[in-house]
């Protein structure tokens, strides 16, 4: 446990309304409850956009409380832009003087690390003007030797992997 | 006297248990007497050499336990205990002395005397620290058998027996002795007079606080922590004197306890807090809360917190209970007062994360005693209701409606939890007790969450509230329910674009109104939804209409399961099937694409039809009796729509005009096969759950329709048929949309129960007919597999009792070689009869039917054969799965572990076939039926053999069909349930399974989506059933080619690979 706590009461935001799915699937087709053939083998390309990636991180735990990014609104999908190769990430730190935004940043990284194609180039900043030190902060998460070096660290790896072990919720409740 | 004696001596030389037993038997018979064995003991006894010492009184002591009761007189007990008491001293003669008294404590001749002289010699000489366990165990029996037995002896002792039994205790470590020593304690404290050595007692108790013991594995005394703290806690509960020491040692094992320590103490103070009393636990409210609080709003786990909102609720109920309820304002003083206070000062940010414990803490005031709730009721309402319409924090009305909500929810659980037994004599008290706590404030929260409903955001919380109003007993009036349930049709009609995310909690609230009282809903919410569907479907390209006319279809179904409210659904829903499906003639508009709207009104029709058949589906899984009834309410009109659609639509032309042609077309939407499949669905249904009686008066008039074409008496309804017109559904000449009606026919026969005898005059060769018919008649898949089910189902039920050996013998001989084993006809309609093969199979097989195995031999045949081999294969594991035709039901005759034998029987032929690579079509066909037999039938019946298919299976993962790979993996993936490292059955594969997995999950290698699914769920799976140093040489490529499968071009591929990677990353060596 860290022995500061940066913020010991931080607001807790229900999570953003699910997406429409549903009725997506339901304009899919006339025919209700009738297999169709076509459902297998369509080849329409589903490309990866700002809600994938959402989920990716939406559930990852904040290293210092029990509630997801999501519901502390540290991240969220408009914050996330896609340009064809090139992901931007952005992500809100819940108070100005966090010290967690660092780890913070370097489990979103390193859960998108794992979770996407390799032909991505991912940019991870925070708000601009949400912390003190951004700046710094978007330094250190964008250097790669340094997220590399950080991750050689088995505490810290220890820590990321914390915060991480639910992240394949996406966003949906804990299973009882 | 002479044979005591000899016996004593060979007893102290070789100690021998039948000595004993001699001995023993010559007292009883009265030959000898304890005297006379003393006497022999003699010189035994005071031999100047320890040893003999002690085997001469371990003798009398073994003797003594042994001996009846009513042989050892007042007098003797009298000597004997003297002459222990005196043993005592001898550091040789403790143990045997220790075991005499044992045996002489439990004497009912033991008197006050005898006792004390024993507990002041043993207070003196028996120093524990330097006795062994098992000697301490003595010590404590004898004193449990004191406590049990001589109880006033030793309150009379008063202080002299306290402080002997506290030197006896004192330091005592071992578990066995100290549960023991737990209930002599607990019975001291209670019932002794203590209160001049309060501290001491104390010492011995609180000095174990908290029990961190933890039994050694294979524990043979079989003593759990729980046990002894189980004991520890009813000592240290026993006496309200313990109080005031008490308090801080528990305060501060909480404090700095772990965990398991922390929730001990919690537990504890909650069973100790009502014993040490209102007063005391009133002085320490304050320290108590103080460090409760920290359990709640900084809890180490859900468990404790949980156990500190209880022990903080007991703390409440202990300083409250001796409250009177002083009449109208019960002005709470003391902690609640305070506690309320505090939380509801926090509650002013409802929004942040401290808010939810101290939203939590007041729902449990709610659950104390019945002053506490009304004052929390009174605080906390208000100040909700106040801030929800503070301008200034309308952002946050959301969580304030969630706060106000479980609130709702916990004043309603409070409400079964407080009422005591009826039974309350002072008048007026029972009454108020049964009001809800709520009562008061029904008039605000309803406001409140009136409004909360209008915005989508704050919609959730306000309907979890709205449910929690609706089900607390008494609170509403069937007015007010009538308003909530006018509110949410407000809500229901506005569009369903905001509500998507709040609809289920929508048809919860109101399936919770339509429990309280249906009127409101029947009379509101029903015209309301039935109002939005549309006589005509919307155009095709119309997707949000469409979407909303299935929302409201999905809502009714959800809605309308009570018997009520189902009579209505019915009604209205056949109503509009009749409008859609037979329009009046000036419906039809020139314009539209003819084509086009038959597909769209078949479609609308269908989901209708749907709706009823899931309503009804859900009310038949809960047994409710009104089914029944819809035999004559909704199959007549069903079978009238149906054969007056197809009676019209294959009507000869008449004057061949274009309107009338494309009348008849517009006609034809009630023959689309869907159509007719759905409403076979809802007759068998309703066909199901008919008892005998009724089900045999109506199987005479189904079985005139089918074979005579006197439908008159199953069709009733809207359409007019002429009623001297006849249904030949099994006639060569009949127009294939009336043959497809043998769907509707089939729907109804297959449910009966095997009582019902199928009115024809000879089931033998009405089944045979109804086979060739199958193949040779019947034009589409629709009208084949009714007419398969149909001969299956009656073939299952009526084989013995009908004597059906005639129509099996021919099915054996010719049709097999006829229809199947015939070159000669075309592979399809060979492919077809394998089908039939297989129903007839199974409706044998299910049963246990001797003639099955021969039917089942038979497909082995095929297995060479180039066109249908693999669908021989394939039929040899399907006999043996579940279908939802011939199913208990349905009322088949199905006989417990067929598919085990069946499975017994052929999988060693099967893997034969599979092992044998000089016939490879037939062994490629054996790949096939192993999968399939695999799929088809539980997995308790292969598992024993398991370990050897794995191979097999390995290889049926290279097969070119998709279809069987993806039942492979899934067998994989069945298989892995319950795997574990430890013995996993796939260990010695798993690097070739994950070559293979990560073959089948590449998108250039494998086009099916569900292979690709599939195969990357085994991934996932592998590290957590095999070793990781089996696996950690693939570790690396596995990772690097899931990272191809991130790259899916489909979502939900990219979904699994994603998870499948994460479980890698994750999989390390144990240390």
């Amino acid at each position: 446990m860290p022995t500061e706590v940066f913020n010991p009461n931080p607001v807790v935001f229900s999570p953003a309304k699910t997406l429409g799915r549903k009725s997506e699937l339901l304009a899919h087709s006339l025919w209700i409850d009738e297999p169709t053939s076509s459902d297998d083998e369509t080849d329409n390309v589903e490309l990866i956009d700002q809600d994938e990636v959402f989920d990716l991180i939406r559930s990852i735990y904040d290293p210092e409380h029990p509630n997801s990014l999501e519901e502390l609104r540290v991240v969220s999908a408009p914050q996330v832009s896609i340009d064809q190769n090139r992901i931007t990430v952005e992500f809100t730190p819940t108070v100005p003087h966090c010290g967690m935004s660092t780890l913070i940043g370097l489990c979103i990284r390193v859960r998108l690390l794992r979770s996407l194609p390799n032909r991505f180039k991912v940019d991870l900043f925070v708000k601009p003007g949400s912390h003190q030190s951004e700046h710094a902060v978007n330094k250190q998460l964008n250097d790669k030797e340094r997220v590399a070096a950080a991750l050689e660290n088995p505490v810290l790896l220890d820590t990321v992997e914390q915060c991480l072990r639910d992240a394949g919720r996406r966003g949906q409740p804990v299973e009882a | 006297m002479e044979s005591t004696e000899r016996l004593i001596r060979t007893w102290i030389a070789t100690e021998k248990d039948e000595d004993i037993k001699e001995i023993v038997s010559e007292i009883s018979a009265d030959k000898t007497n304890l005297v006379n064995v003393v006497k022999g003991l003699g010189e035994y006894l005071t031999a100047d050499e320890e040893d003999l010492r002690r085997k001469g009184v371990e003798f009398l002591s073994l003797i003594l336990a042994s001996l009846p009761p009513d042989k050892i007189n007042k007098q003797s007990t009298r000597v004997l205990s003297t002459f222990y008491a005196g043993k005592l001293e001898d550091s040789g003669t403790i143990i045997p002395a220790l075991k005499g008294i044992q045996t002489l404590v439990k004497l009912p001749t033991c008197g006050t005397l005898e006792v004390q002289s024993i507990l002041r010699s043993m207070f003196l000489h028996a120093k524990m620290k330097a006795l062994v366990q098992s000697v301490r165990f003595v010590v404590f029996s004898i004193l449990d058998s004191l406590v049990a037995n001589q109880r006033d002896v030793l309150k009379a002792m008063g202080k002299e027996f306290l402080d002997g039994y506290v030197l006896l205790v004192d330091g005592e470590k071992d578990p066995r002795n100290l549960i023991v020593a737990f209930a002599i304690a607990r019975v001291i404290l209670i019932e002794f007079d203590i209160h001049e050595r309060v501290e001491t007692l104390f010492n011995i108790t609180f000095c174990y606080f908290p029990i961190t013991f933890r039994p050694p594995p294979n524990d043979p005394y079989g003593i759990t922590t729980d046990d002894l703290r189980a004991a520890l806690r009813g000592c240290l509960s026993a006496t309200p004197y313990f109080g005031s020491l008490a308090i801080p040692v528990f305060l501060e094992k909480l404090l700095a306890g772990t965990r398991a320590t922390k929730r001990d103490a919690l537990q504890t103070m909650g069973v100790c807090l009502p014993v040490y009393g209102s007063a005391l636990a009133r002085a320490e409210a304050r320290k108590l809360w103080n460090s409760l609080k920290l359990e709640i709003f900084q809890p180490t786990d859900s468990v404790n917190e949980e156990e500190a909102l209880r022990t903080t609720q007991i703390l409440v109920k202990t300083i409250h209970e001796t409250d009177e309820p002083t009449g109208d304002d019960a002005e709470i003083q003391g902690l609640a007062r305070e506690v309320c206070e505090e939380c509801i000062g926090i509650l002013k940010e409802p929004e942040k994360s401290q808010a939810k414990p101290a939203a939590k803490i007041l729902c449990a005031f709610m659950s104390t005693t019945p002053s506490v709730a009304k004052y929390t009721i009174s605080q906390a309402i208000p100040h909700l209701v106040k801030l929800f319409f503070d301008p200034d924090e309308a952002g946050n009305r959301m969580p304030v409606l969630t706060v106000l909500s479980e609130f709702i929810t916990a004043a309603r659980e409070s409400l079964s939890k407080l009422s005591p037994l009826p039974a309350q004599t002072e008048d007026g008290m029972e009454m108020e007790l049964t009001v809800p706590p709520l009562t008061p404030h029904k008039d605000e929260v309803l406001g409140v969450l009136m409004v909360g409903l209008k915005t989508a955001s704050s919609r959730r919380p306000a309907l979890a509230g709205l449910q929690g109003v609706v089900t607390t007993e008494n609170l509403l009036t069937d007015e007010e329910l009538t308003f909530v349930v006018h509110n949410i049709n407000e809500i229901l009609g506005a569009g369903s674009d905001d509500l998507d995310d709040a609809s289920d909690a929508v048809l919860d609230l109101l399936s919770a109104v339509a429990k309280v009282n249906t009127r409101p809903v029947e009379e509101q919410t029903l015209p309301l939804l039935f109002r939005s569907l549309p006589d005509t479907p919307p155009a095709s390209d119309a997707i949000s209409e469409r979407v909303k006319i299935l929302n409201v279809l999905s809502t009714l179904e959800t809605l309308c399961v009570q018997a009520q409210l189902f009579e209505t659904l019915v009604i209205r829903l056949t109503t509009k099937l009749d409008l859609i499906c037979v329009p009046s003639s000036s419906f039809l508009t020139g314009s539209s694409a003819m084509e086009d709207e038959v597909e769209l009104h078949a479609a609308y029709a269908h989901w209708i039809l749907n709706t009823l058949a899931k309503t009804l589906r859900k009310k038949v899984d809960k047994g409710d009796p009104d089914v029944v009834k819809y035999i004559d309410r909704l199959i007549p009109g069903i079978f009238n729509l149906f054969v007056f659609a197809a009676f019209s639509a294959s009507d000869e032309e008449v004057g061949g005009r274009v309107e009338e042609e494309r009348w008849r077309k517009r006609l034809g939407v009630a023959t689309d096969p869907r159509l007719v499949k759905k409403a076979g669905e809802i007759i068998t249904l309703v066909l199901q759950v008919l008892p005998l009686v009724k089900q045999e008066s109506y199987a005479v008039a189904l079985y005139d329709a089918l074979i005579e074409g006197n439908i008159k008496s199953i069709v009733e309804g809207h359409q007019k048929i002429p009623s001297d017109r006849k249904l030949l559904v099994f006639s060569d000449t009949t127009p294939t949309v009336q043959k497809n009606l043998v769907a509707l026919f089939a729907a109804a026969i297959t449910p009966l129960r095997k009582e019902v005898r199928p009115v024809v005059s000879e089931v033998n060769s009405f089944l045979d007919k109804v086979l060739w018919w199958s193949l040779g008649t019947a034009d589409s898949e629709l009208q084949r597999d009714a007419a398969l089910e149909l001969v299956s189902s009656v073939l299952n039920k009526r084989v013995d009792t009908d004597g059906l050996d005639t129509f099996l013998g021919t099915t054996l001989s010719v049709f097999w070689d006829r229809k199947i084993n015939s070159v000669g006809v075309s592979a399809e309609r060979r492919r077809n009869a394998i089908k039939a093969w297989k129903w007839i199979s199974k409706a044998l097989l299910i049963r246990n039917h001797p003639m099955a195995l021969e039917f089942t031999d038979r497909l082995f045949e095929a297995f060479g054969d180039e066109a249908v081999g693999w669908d021989a294969a394939k039929a040899v594991g399907e006999v043996a799965g579940t279908d939802d035709v011939l199913t208990k039901k349905h009322h088949a005759v199905i006989r417990i572990l067929y598919a085990q034998k069946y499975v017994n029987r052929v999988l060693p032929r099967i893997i034969a076939g599979a092992k044998d690579s000089t016939k490879p079509r037939e062994q490629t066909a054996s790949l096939v039926a192993l999968t399939s037999l695999i799929t088809s039938v539980p997995k308790a019946a292969y598992q024993h053999e398991l370990p050897g298919l794995i191979p097999l299976l390995l290889r049926g993962l290279e097969l070119p069909d998709a279809n069987i790979r993806w039942n492979v993996i899934d067998t994989f993936l069945a298989a892995a349930e319950g795997d574990s490292p430890e013995h996993s059955l796939v260990a010695s594969h798993a690097p070739t399974l994950a070559t293979l997995m990560l073959k089948n999950s590449n998108v250039e290698e494998m086009p099916s989506l569900r292979v690709r699914i599939s195969a990357l769920k085994y991934l996932q799976k592998l590290p957590s059933i095999v070793r990781y140093d089996i696996l950690h040489p693939s570790k690396s490529t596995v990772l690097k080619e899931l990272a191809k499968a991130l790259d899916d071009p489909k979502r939900a591929v990219r979904k699994e690979a994603v998870d499948a990677r994460t479980a890698w990353f994750r999989y390390h060596g144990s240390a």
